[in-house]
């Protein structure tokens, strides 16, 4: 149970707080309610690029890392999709130097060009680090496009292509942060050794005089419902063949949230997932073997995908696959493994609020869709989950004309 | 409001690395149990630790397959219903062998200290090492071997270590495909009775600890000790190649890999803490020289770090990145001026201010909660130290003078000792 105090300045800015005095530290978390979806999609990859860019120096501060190292504080922040979240941790006694630092680059930041070009520098050689070099790097890049046709998802946080980062303009830079960055458009969550009185004093001293912006509204394109079979074929010299197959569910508020994050844990949750049983140890015919779903915002995509064995075809693969997800419409055969995830689930939600970073991180991320109380809830909504609830999302989803396969073929002779 | 002037906020000490001892109880059969006492929920991490790391195998990947056979069955156990039932019980298990030691860390709720205790009992001391399952490792860890000679990061990683270390001593030797096929049985059974051996075993508990805990621990792992443990030295012929410079040709790469270190003190060396101060300078955090210089300004790279790190029978220190092709010899060339920097040009106030209080923020950080407790404790115990080398750590941190970074940078960061080693298409 996480006990937390909540509380809205007149700038709009939501502010939660979590005091645990265990830790010497104190842990910061804003969430600007931007992501990859809120790109123009001649200008994709912005949203990254500005995290970036947020490091860089604000109006009044010229070096962000500095201030923080010089107090004992450690800083990173991640872009998805939906949101751009910017996390630290310092001893308690330095706290109001993170206040100070982030209330600054969130009044406004110091738009260099040659911070920009730096950056944009750095954010290729992501690009080539974490896509192009990497074996099979390149695999989600190419699903995405093909699994979504309209909605923004279509494209990678990194952008479609890295000519938009390349080409971007600090004028671009500019407008995104005044339409995006705002009190009004952000969350801050407090977590470990920090009083509530403190962060609320804390916060309206140096959030408070932030004015509201006008924040650009979001109007999104739906995707619409794919109703035929879709793949897609890469040839590369490269040891084995992988296979990647996407469906189609639906927004992370959805009823059968849980129940399809609970598939994906019969499937794949631990040594002992189904698919690692059945077709790495027994059938042999994958090296490894995974399935998730992305947890987005808006309807997302519930992923299988895996390395084929030497000598095992697409096909046995496929087959294969399909005909473990459907063993789970054996609603008695499953009655078992439901126990299990469950107290795995369980399990996992203690050790990760174990952490007072993850627990800022998600107070914020559950209030952005609508209750940072439901932090508290899910084990319960988990819990609940019925073998009727997953037999019926296994056969509204698990269809193939649902479905959007890469086959990622090895070129190799010997594979 | 709007008055509000935006100077920046008093500048506090960091004083209260608080760095609890742990306490020490001795099983039945004589098995040292290590406990830290910490955090809010009740759970436990509890971890094994034998002395059978890559330096005590015969060959190449029998310390790791040794290992990772362990949940592979067990007297009383399938290796799929072991699997299920770590699984049943919201167990996280985390089986390593690295290159001195070899073992197992379970991560539980503290109401199924039992069970994890039964089945860690099984797991570490009756498996059976079928023949099949061998088998069946071995071609998936053949083909996850495949994929990451792929990245060029592995490559670069893997021949620093031959080159460093020598390519007979097992901190050194490349794995080649053929490694994969010579495992068998015998060698795995053979390894696991001569090292995992309540002789030669550890327990580190952390977490939540209750009365019955040593109790139950004396149930499940005091029993008498009757195996031989194997009590031979380790090899100690470590012998650099003669060539510093090393450079693989992988076609296509995008980014070039570099690895630029060699040998050097361990934990043991009076030295060492402030080897670990230079080397934060240098590259050990976000704001050090080598991250300012080739990323921040130059935009030559996603990252470039350093790192000064201990074995048993030496420590290395290795700069790593990824680096565009055009800007390989740039990058080299400029990790060379800062390293020349170093030894010339004392470090000045401000810098030194920046490094002391963020290394302080970092050992705040590496005694907080049970899990950084264990592992900052092993770190020092599988050295033989204790605590005091966390104390004259923080000691060297406040009082280190610029001086003394030059000093120790000329004795051991000497350009001409420095292996290269670089992977990338021509």
């Amino acid at each position: 149970m996480i006990n937390f105090d909540q509380f809205t300045l007149d700038n709009g800015l939501r502010v939660l707080v979590h005091e645990d005095k265990s830790t010497p530290l104190v842990a910061m978390n804003i969430l600007y309610n931007v992501g990859s979806r809120d790109e123009d999609p001649d200008s994709t990859g912005l949203a990254h690029l500005f995290e970036h860019l947020m490091f860089g120096g604000s109006v009044n501060i010229p070096d962000y890392d500095k201030p923080l190292q010089m107090v004992g504080g450690e800083n990173n922040a991640f872009t998805s999709n939906d949101i751009t979240n910017y996390y630290l941790t310092i001893p308690s006694e330095n706290i109001e130097t993170g206040f100070w630092l982030e209330s600054d680059r969130m009044l406004e930041l110091d738009f260099s060009q040659k911070n920009l070009d730096t950056q944009k520098n750095v954010v290729i050689e992501e690009f080539n680090q974490r896509y192009l070099n990497q074996p099979y790097g390149d695999a989600l890049l190419k699903i995405r496009p093909l699994a979504y046709k309209v909605h923004p998802y279509r494209w990678p946080t990194i952008g479609m292509d890295i000519s938009h980062v390349e080409n971007t303009s600090l004028d671009k830079i500019k407008k995104f942060f005044f339409s995006h960055y705002a009190p009004n458009n952000a969350i801050l969550s407090l977590t470990g050794n920090i009083g509530y009185d403190l962060a609320g004093r804390l916060t309206r001293k140096w959030f408070g005089p932030i004015e509201k912006r006008e924040v650009q509204a979001r109007n999104l394109p739906p995707e619409p419902d794919q109703n035929e079979e879709r793949t897609t074929t890469i040839e590369k010299d490269l040891p084995s063949d992988a296979l990647y197959k996407a469906w189609h569910i639906g927004p992370r508020k959805g009823s059968d949230f849980f129940t399809l994050d609970l598939i994906t844990d019969l499937l794949a949750g631990g040594e002992s997932g189904r698919l690692n049983t059945k077709l790495v140890r027994e059938k042999k015919l994958f090296s490894d073997i995974n399935a998730y779903i992305t947890s987005d915002i808006d309807p997302g995509l519930i992923f299988i995908q895996g390395k084929l064995m030497k000598n095992i075809n697409f096909q046995q693969a496929e087959e294969a696959v399909n005909e473990v997800i459907m063993s789970l419409t054996d609603k008695n055969g499953i009655k078992d493994e439901m126990e299990k995830v469950k107290n795995k689930f369980e399990s996992s939600t203690v050790f990760s609020n174990t952490s007072i970073l993850n627990k800022a991180v998600n107070l914020a991320y559950n209030e952005l869709l609508g209750n940072a109380e439901n932090i508290n809830l899910e084990v319960d909504a988990y819990r609940r989950i019925t073998q009727d609830m997953v037999v019926e999302a296994i056969r509204r989803y698990f269809v193939p004309s649902n479905c959007s396969t890469l086959y990622y073929k090895s070129t190799r002779k010997d594979k | 409001m709007n008055s509000l002037k935006r100077k920046q906020p008093p500048v506090f000490a960091v004083e209260k690395v608080v760095i609890p001892e742990a306490g020490f109880v001795k099983l039945n059969n004589g098995v040292p149990v290590f406990c830290i006492e910490a955090g809010t929920e009740d759970i436990m991490r509890l971890e094994f630790v034998f002395r059978a790391g890559q330096v005590k195998e015969p060959l190449p990947l029998v310390s790791s397959s040794t290992n990772m056979m362990l949940t592979e069955g067990s007297q009383n156990y399938s290796s799929e219903e072991l699997n299920r039932l770590l699984d049943f019980y919201g167990v996280f298990q985390n089986s390593s062998a690295s290159k001195d030691n070899g073992g197992v860390v379970f991560f539980f709720l503290n109401k199924h200290i039992e069970k994890v205790l039964e089945l860690s009992r099984e797991i570490l001391f009756r498996p059976v090492f079928p023949e099949e399952e061998l088998r069946s490792l071995m071609n998936k860890r053949l083909q996850w071997y495949l994929v990451n000679r792929e990245k060029v990061q592995n490559i670069a990683t893997d021949n620093f270590f031959q080159s460093v270390f020598g390519k007979d001593h097992p901190y050194g030797r490349n794995v080649a495909e053929v490694d994969f096929e010579a495992i068998n049985t015998a060698l795995v059974t053979d390894f696991h009775s001569k090292h995992y051996t309540s002789e030669n075993m550890t327990i580190i508990i952390s977490g939540r600890i209750h009365e019955k805990t040593t109790e139950l621990l004396n149930t499940y792992f005091g029993e008498p000790i009757s195996k031989k443990t194997d009590t031979a030295g380790p090899v100690k012929n470590l012998r650099g190649e003669t060539g510093k410079k090393l450079h693989t040709d992988k076609p296509g790469a995008v980014q070039s890999a570099i690895r630029i270190g060699s040998p050097t003190i361990n934990k043991r060396h009076p030295d060492y803490p402030a080897l670990k101060i230079l080397d934060s300078v240098l590259g050990g955090y976000f704001g050090s020289r080598l991250m300012k210089n080739i990323r921040e300004e130059k935009g030559y790279t996603y990252g470039i770090s350093s790192s000064v790190s201990s074995l048993d029978l030496s420590g290395f220190k290795l700069i790593s990145t990824e680096v565009g092709q055009k800007n390989l010899q740039k990058s080299i060339d400029e990790i060379y001026k800062e390293i020349r920097l170093l030894q010339n040009v004392p470090v000045g106030k401000e810098e030194m201010k920046v490094v002391r209080n963020y290394m302080s923020g970092e050992m705040v950080r590496m005694f907080d909660g049970p899990f950084a407790l264990a592992e900052s404790f092993k770190a020092v115990w599988e050295f033989g130290l204790d605590n005091s080398y966390y104390h004259t750590l923080a000691e060297k941190i406040k009082t280190i003078e610029p001086d003394e970074i030059t000093e120790i940078a000329r004795t051991y960061y000497n350009i001409d000792d420095l292996y290269e080693i670089t992977v990338g298409s021509e």
